[in-house]
């Protein structure tokens, strides 16, 4: 088997096998390991909570040797996610130059998580939603939760 | 076979708009000609369209709408042909799609609907290329696309083309039908759903992206972080629609490229939809197009000039033979060829020219001389001008003779000198020695200097006599040159280059074949053509594009590649065009190293360093083989015999590692360097092109730049530094007291390649976009400075002094080998 096959079924056993709590994932397609489809529910206590988030995972022919992508493909309204089709988000480990090869999915998805939990307003990609968040908390924390009911149910 | 249908439940207006924009990278059937492509598309067999016929392209762009009656269940099949062939059964058939009308569009929304399809074969088998670019719209209010194209006022529905056609209804003489073309696409060819992406990573839809550029099929899933276009077309993006011939497309990198179908480039600038952008962005393109040719033409290397240590700078006994007046005290002034006493030594021959200037004939060596064997000993050598004038007896004898055309001779002041009757210039560098005798001159200087002399004074790399003329049209100079120059044999090449070019008038002194490689490199390297794309070090310095296969000609278009490399080098002239220093590196027979791979990819690169320096067991789970995405095909390969099934381990990850960059730069693209080098042999002999190292080379093919130093300073960020701090001033001292090579050669070490973007140096890239020069205090003064070219990085110590200063940057850019200094 290929080698980056061979890594991501590893992984990929791994992730089923034990997901973080309110993660559940599949692949896209059974023949091709390099896409997953992530279900991701909105961390409870968070304006995300009761939404339920689909995010693509695709991990390149290189992978390890360079990082996977991480998009949201439903719409979130956030400080550090494109709040458009792309879904892009800005995830400190994912960057090319901090990228390791020993890291694990497992903690891709931690991470992301995390993010929901606590933005990081200044390494925002969506500046006003950044300022928002940063000056009305409860202005953003409303807004989010109608967006959420909006696009994540 | 589909039967054509008739359809009666189609509306009696039309209800669908069809622009049939572009094909991108069709077959080329024939060596030495391009197709003239047009295009029928036909709905449900029964209405046919035809689009103009383009001469002579593989990329034709008609963006051209006709507006049709269809329904859900139609089926639209769009044929390519070549329009001098189409009349023989099926030998002018370039391709064709099928899409069933209600998989693509919407008739309810309105939408329009951009659709990047890979051509198919018909049933006949013929290979056919590339992709075909349509666009389907229900609202038939707009403009047609068509007339938005400057130049393209084609409307809507033109009925006829040229001679043939007349029939919009009908098929075509030879046209097969659509019953002839497969049926309803099959997975591979899948219809994408409204939305999707034009250029997303279904196998069957890569080898039409790879065809684009360089491997975007794999491009999409390597693609970083927030690199993908989402639902975007690729004639649109988050600016809105591009003006009309223009596409938006993806690298090996992931970068984001512009491609302008009408002028066949492209541009790394977004072009501007706004009026009056196609004027402006055509006379900034002429503008560098000047820049870039002026910079071009002031190039040189050491040999041409005449340097501080050049001996023309003295008064020299004129060149031709004046010194025939005897001067006791400073020997003969043309010593060489004035008379030695006594018997010629065995098997030696003195003759005469026509003109009547002796010279000597070795039967030995079957070689010949000017200088008189007699004479050689008496000839005495100064170990450099500041040598205490020391005179060293020199047994020039022991060196053998001159190459042919070269003869020494002695100043006022008897120092020796040498003329090179073939090029008329005079060096102090005896063309048969190793290393020079000029003490006094930096080191590195010295050895370029002279191995470029004794490379020239080869006798491989004499012009023959007689003429090679080459004539190309500017307009198809790409085409032209690779007819001309691959019809003549190499020998025939290495005469007298005669460039004309057609319609003008001009002999070739010259100038216009200085022109003619400076036009020809921006050609034949164009990504546009999938030869070459650029690396990953910035957006210009050039490597083998490893899928330039989508073109089945390529091996070909290498091996002319590498004869106009020779060519270039053999009759003296440059090419504006800057390798990786990995492929520098590979013409000289250069092992690779982990270094060269931080130029092709340095996220790679990182990872790998990142392996060699933590323990991997149990982490990576790699074995010795790697993947390679071809086309959309991912294929297994092993990087040592039976590889995938051997595991990678701290103990073996060294060979792992050096197997995998071998892979990766030079084995995935061994057969297009293998062409290229043979064709570059044919012209300039490895044993000689060895001489030089990777540096050296770079010069000698891109030759020396002017380089502004006020721009360079201009263009300077520092940290840890400030402008007015000492060392910062000694800095840019030194470098204003430097001649050109030396400037260029400490461009290497930082940045990794002596170009100078266009623009100057505000434009400096980085391996991860714009990158200006940057001197960082980093070292102790007793080490010397260092580069990190990924970043254009110099780390320079707090010199205490101008001198110190001088020696340790001199010392640090001479002794550092290789391009990679991280």
């Amino acid at each position: 088997m290929a080698n980056s096959q061979r890594r991501i079924t590893k992984e990929l056993a791994e992730v089923t096998s034990d997901p973080p709590a309110g993660v559940t994932v599949s692949l896209a397609n059974e023949s091709n390991v390099h896409e997953w489809n992530i279900m991701m529910d909105g961390p409870p206590g968070t304006p995300y909570a009761g939404g339920k988030f689909k995010l693509l995972l695709v991990l390149p022919t290189d992978y390890p040797f360079k990082a996977p992508t991480l998009n949201f493909k439903t719409k979130i309204w956030h400080p550090n996610v494109t709040f458009d089709e792309k879904g892009s988000m800005c995830l400190g480990m994912l960057k090319g130059d901090v990228w390791k090869p020993s890291s694990k999915i497992m903690s891709i998805l931690t991470a992301a998580q995390q993010l929901l939990v606590e933005p990081n307003p200044d390494d925002a990609v969506e500046a006003s939603i950044a300022q928002k968040f940063k000056e009305d908390k409860a202005g953003f924390i409303k807004e989010a939760q109608e967006y959420t009911k909006k696009y994540a149910n | 076979m589909v039967a054509p249908r008739m359809d009666s439940s189609l509306p009696a207006q039309p209800n669908l708009r069809l622009t049939i924009i572009a094909a991108d990278g069709l077959y080329k059937r024939d060596v030495f000609r391009f197709p003239d492509p047009f295009a029928v598309a036909t709905l449900n067999g029964e209405q046919t369209k035809t689009t103009t016929v383009i001469k002579r392209t593989l990329n034709p762009y008609w963006n051209e709408s006709f507006d049709m009656r269809a329904s859900e269940e139609s089926i639209l099949a769009v044929q390519i042909f070549d329009q001098k062939k189409f009349k023989k059964k099926d030998q002018g058939f370039l391709g064709v799609i099928n899409v069933r009308i209600g998989d693509v569009v919407d008739f309810s929304s309105g939408q329009d609907q951009m659709l990047t399809r890979d051509l198919k074969k018909s049933t006949d088998n013929l290979v056919v290329h590339g992709k075909l670019i349509i666009n389907l719209s229900t609202n038939l209010d707009a403009p047609p696309r068509g007339n938005l194209a400057p130049g393209n006022n084609a409307a809507a529905g033109r009925p006829s083309m040229g001679t043939s056609a007349g029939s919009s209804t009908s098929g075509f003489p030879g046209a097969p039908s659509p019953a002839h073309t497969p049926g309803p696409p099959g997975p591979s060819g899948a219809p994408m759903p409204n939305g999707g992406m034009p250029s997303g990573p279904t196998p069957g839809h890569a080898p039409a992206a790879g065809s684009a550029g360089p491997s975007a099929g794999g491009s999409q899933a390597n693609g970083g972080p927030g690199r993908q276009n989402g639902t975007f077309s690729s004639f649109e993006d988050a600016q809105g629609r591009l003006p009309a011939g223009w596409e938006r497309r993806e690298d090996n990198l992931g970068r984001t490229y512009y491609v302008d179908h009408n002028t066949r480039s492209t541009s790394w600038n977004r072009p501007s939809a706004t009026g009056g952008g196609e004027t402006q962005r055509n006379n900034e393109r002429v503008a560098n197009t000047q820049v870039e040719r002026q910079r071009h033409q002031e190039r040189t290397l050491p040999e041409d000039r005449t340097g501080a240590s050049s001996p023309s700078r003295e008064p020299l006994p004129a060149a031709t033979n004046g010194g025939n007046t005897a001067n006791a005290a400073t020997m003969m002034a043309t010593g060489a060829t004035t008379a030695g006493t006594g018997e010629l030594p065995p098997l030696w021959e003195q003759r005469h020219t026509p003109e009547g200037r002796p010279y000597f004939v070795d039967h030995n060596t079957r070689t010949t001389t000017w200088v008189d064997p007699r004479r050689q000993q008496y000839i005495r050598m100064y170990g450099g001008q500041n040598a205490n004038n020391t005179i060293q007896q020199q047994p020039v004898s022991q060196l053998g003779p001159l190459p042919s055309g070269w003869e020494m001779r002695l100043t006022n002041t008897a120092r020796v000198y040498f003329v090179d009757h073939n090029t008329k210039t005079t060096t102090w560098d005896d063309p048969r020695l190793p290393s020079s005798l000029d003490q006094n001159v930096p080191q590195y200087k010295r050895d370029f200097r002279r191995k470029l002399i004794y490379f020239r004074s080869q006798p491989a790399l004499r012009i023959l006599s007689g003429q090679c003329h080459v004539k190309i049209r500017r307009s198809h100079i790409f085409e032209d040159s690779y007819a001309e120059i691959m019809r003549q044999s190499a020998t025939d090449l290495k005469k007298r280059l005669m460039i004309k070019f057609d319609g003008e008038d001009g002999l070739d002194y010259g100038g216009l074949s200085r022109e003619f490689f400076f036009l020809l490199s921006h050609e034949m390297f164009n990504p546009f053509y999938c030869l070459f794309e650029y690396s990953a070090h910035d957006n210009y310095t050039l490597q083998i594009n490893p899928h330039s296969g989508i073109n089945p000609e390529h091996l070909n278009y290498f091996k002319f590649i590498g004869r106009v490399v020779g060519l270039a080098i053999f009759h003296r002239r440059f090419l504006d065009a800057f390798f990786i220093g990995a492929l520098y590196k590979m013409m000289l027979n250069k092992a690779v190293s982990l270094s060269d791979m931080e130029g092709v990819d340095a996220d790679f690169h990182r990872s790998l360093q990142w392996m060699l320096d933590n323990p991997i067991e149990g982490v990576l789970d790699q074995t010795f083989s790697t993947e390679d995405e071809r086309f959309g095909q991912t294929q297994v390969e092993d990087l040592k015999p039976g590889g995938r099934d051997i595991e990678v381990t701290d103990e073996n990850k060294k060979e792992y590692v050096d197997l995998m960059v071998k892979w990766r730069i030079q084995k995935r693209i061994d057969e297009q360097f293998q062409a290229f080098i043979t064709g570059f042999h044919e012209l300039i002999p490895a044993e000689l092109v060895n001489v030089f190292d990777e540096r050296e080379l770079e010069l000698l093919i891109g030759g020396i730049a002017e380089i502004d130093v006020d721009d360079w300073k201009k263009h300077t960020d520092y940290r840890g530094y400030t402008e007015s701090d000492e060392v910062i001033k000694f800095f840019w001292q030194t470098i204003r007291s430097w001649d050109g090579e030396q400037k260029s050669r400490l461009l290497q070490f930082a940045t990794g390649t002596s170009r100078i973007p266009v623009n100057g140096f505000k434009d400096l890239q980085g391996s991860d976009g714009p990158r200006r020069f940057t001197i960082e205090k980093q070292g102790e003064v007793n080490n010397l400075p260092k580069s990190h070219t990924c970043f254009n990085r110099l780390d320079l110590p707090a010199y205490k002094s101008l001198d110190q200063l001088q020696t340790k940057l001199t010392m640090a850019v001479e002794e550092t080998m290789g391009f990679g200094q991280e």
